[in-house]
């Protein structure tokens, strides 16, 4: 199953349905259309759902930690991680919340985000949103996980651990 | 400025060319890809050019092959076999001129290994280069030099170097607003300054002098560096070799390292550096300027030949194989491997 989103563009070959998320277009009966944040892809398998969210880096200038001529530039575009950081648990929330509505919680909801930042920077991003998000069984009172997993992946590493959903970086959308 | 080193059969490089950077050089791979071999081999080149001593020598001084046959620096092979070590540079009016190193698995003295290419040329153009190598010998700094000049100790001529450079007297003159302000960060870092007394260092600061051998291993090399800047070592047109920078060092002062080697670099120094610590490729990554010039290279081994090789790149981000980052990523794969039992594969 084909979805193309954001400049990137996956094939779910063994989703029963994947579909855009934050659909735009009202005549779709996936339109989401209302005043919440939401991840780009669902998809959904068998015994989970797997909810998708990407970022692409190189292309707003504003996370080009590189560039910068002042200290205090640096450091507002260092703040850009605990920003993305909120951006992607407040979309995971939303969407969980819509879902919930939409009576499309039942099975377990992995989260993967995909970003174009390398491995380690990935792997700081995931445990802070594994512990923010939450993951699992949070909290004693808790009945039902919001999240079962949540991983932080670059394009090779998700083609290299999900084979059967192949990835591919197409132009990001708004480049020139 | 070096401008590429070349090997052939020479220690653990079958063949192997490197193009350099202008302006900082990052080193990355694996144990045992030859990182510092090339800082070792650049640097010999490096120093001779101002201590006019003869290229083979210092090669065999610096590596000290067992017996110190320098025949046994030609890469390994069940046949007799020759090796070879070129290194280029270019000097300040743009000419290019090579220093090569000839030898064979049978050459026993330096004397007897051909040296060719512009050797008179070399010398006659002096550069400041200094090595600073992984374990630190600021502290064992008294006595340590009469000892190596008097006997035959089993120590690479790298530690007698540094320890030569960190004795150099001051520079005369005032010092220049941009070395006083690299001086100022790393006494901030340091919380005081390095003074020199009888052969041994002390850090002065508000609470007194604190002898080396009393200081965390990572505050000497920042004195070391201290003093590599202050008495003139590392000025414009100088060559700074440093291996693993990051060992003994508190990751908080990784920032203000790189912050100086980048000013270094923009003084005009080349730098050398190996690491195996994502916080310094990080670092340089964060602190780099549009105009500042550097260059990561990684070293590795293909599976299909098992021979060193390299790959360049000035984005960090296109590094590969990233040595460092790839172990991050095996992180990434056990975790997703855990918590997704299966999902996708």
């Amino acid at each position: 199953m084909k979805v193309d989103a954001d400049g990137f563009s996956f094939n779910f070959t063994d989703a029963l349905n994947a579909f855009i998320f934050d659909e735009k277009d009202k005549s779709k009966p996936t339109y989401h259309g209302q005043p919440m944040k939401a991840v780009d892809i669902v998809a959904e398998f068998d015994d989970a759902y797997v909810f998708v969210e990407m970022k692409d880096f190189d292309d707003p200038a504003t996370y080009d930690v590189k560039d910068f001529s002042t200290e205090v530039e640096l450091k507002a575009k260092r703040d850009g991680f605990k920003w993305l950081k909120n951006y992607l648990k407040y979309k995971y929330r939303d969407s969980y919340l819509f879902r919930h509505a939409e009576q499309k919680v039942e099975k377990p909801i992995h989260y993967i985000c995909l970003l174009t930042f390398d491995n380690a920077l990935n792997t700081a991003m995931r445990k802070a949103l594994t512990k923010e998000l939450p993951v699992g069984l949070a909290s004693r009172r808790w009945n039902q996980e919001i999240v079962k997993s949540c991983q932080v992946v670059n394009v090779a590493k998700w083609n290299e651990n999900f084979p059967k959903w192949p990835v591919t970086h197409t132009a990001a959308a708004g480049e020139a | 400025m070096l401008e590429k080193i070349k090997f052939e059969r020479f220690t653990a490089f079958e063949k192997l060319e490197i193009k350099f950077s202008p302006g900082v050089n990052i080193f990355v791979g694996e144990n045992g890809t030859g990182k510092t071999h090339i800082l070792k081999a650049a640097y010999s080149a490096c120093d001779i050019a101002k201590s006019k001593g003869g290229f083979a020598e210092k090669i065999n001084n610096v590596f000290y092959p067992s017996g110190k046959q320098i025949g046994r620096l030609v890469k390994r092979s069940g046949a007799s076999s020759k090796g070879s070590l070129e290194v280029t540079r270019k000097l300040e009016d743009g000419k290019k001129i090579s220093l090569r190193l000839s030898l064979s698995n049978h050459t026993t003295k330096p004397e007897k290994a051909t040296v060719s290419g512009s050797p008179k040329a070399w010398t006659e153009n002096p550069m400041e280069a200094a090595y600073i190598p992984v374990k630190d010998m600021m502290a064992n700094a008294p006595s340590f030099r009469s000892l190596y000049e008097e006997r035959e100790i089993h120590f690479e001529e790298i530690y007698v170097d540094i320890l030569r450079k960190a004795f150099l007297p001051l520079l005369k003159g005032p010092t220049d607003k941009a070395r006083k302000q690299l001086l100022e960060s790393l006494q901030e870092a340091m919380d005081g300054k390095v003074v020199a007394k009888n052969e041994e260092f002390f850090l002065r600061s508000k609470h007194g002098e604190l002898e080396f051998t009393l200081l965390a291993e990572g505050f000497r090399k920042m004195g070391l560096l201290w003093i590599l800047i202050q008495n003139g070592t590392l000025l414009n047109g100088a060559v700074l070799f440093w291996d693993e920078p990051e060992t003994n060092l508190n990751p908080r002062l990784m920032k203000t390292v790189v912050g100086i080697l980048l000013e270094l670099q923009r003084l005009g120094v080349q730098i050398f550096l190996t690491t195996h610590d994502y916080v310094i490729l990080k670092e340089f990554d964060l602190q780099t300027k549009n105009d500042d010039q550097i260059l990561f290279h990684s070293l590795f081994r293909p599976k299909d030949t098992g021979e060193i090789e390299v790959s360049s790149t000035e984005d960090y981000l296109n590094l590969s194989p990233n040595a460092i980052d790839d172990t991050f990523g095996t992180i990434v794969d056990r975790e997703i491997e855990k918590s997704m039992e299966g999902l996708g594969n």
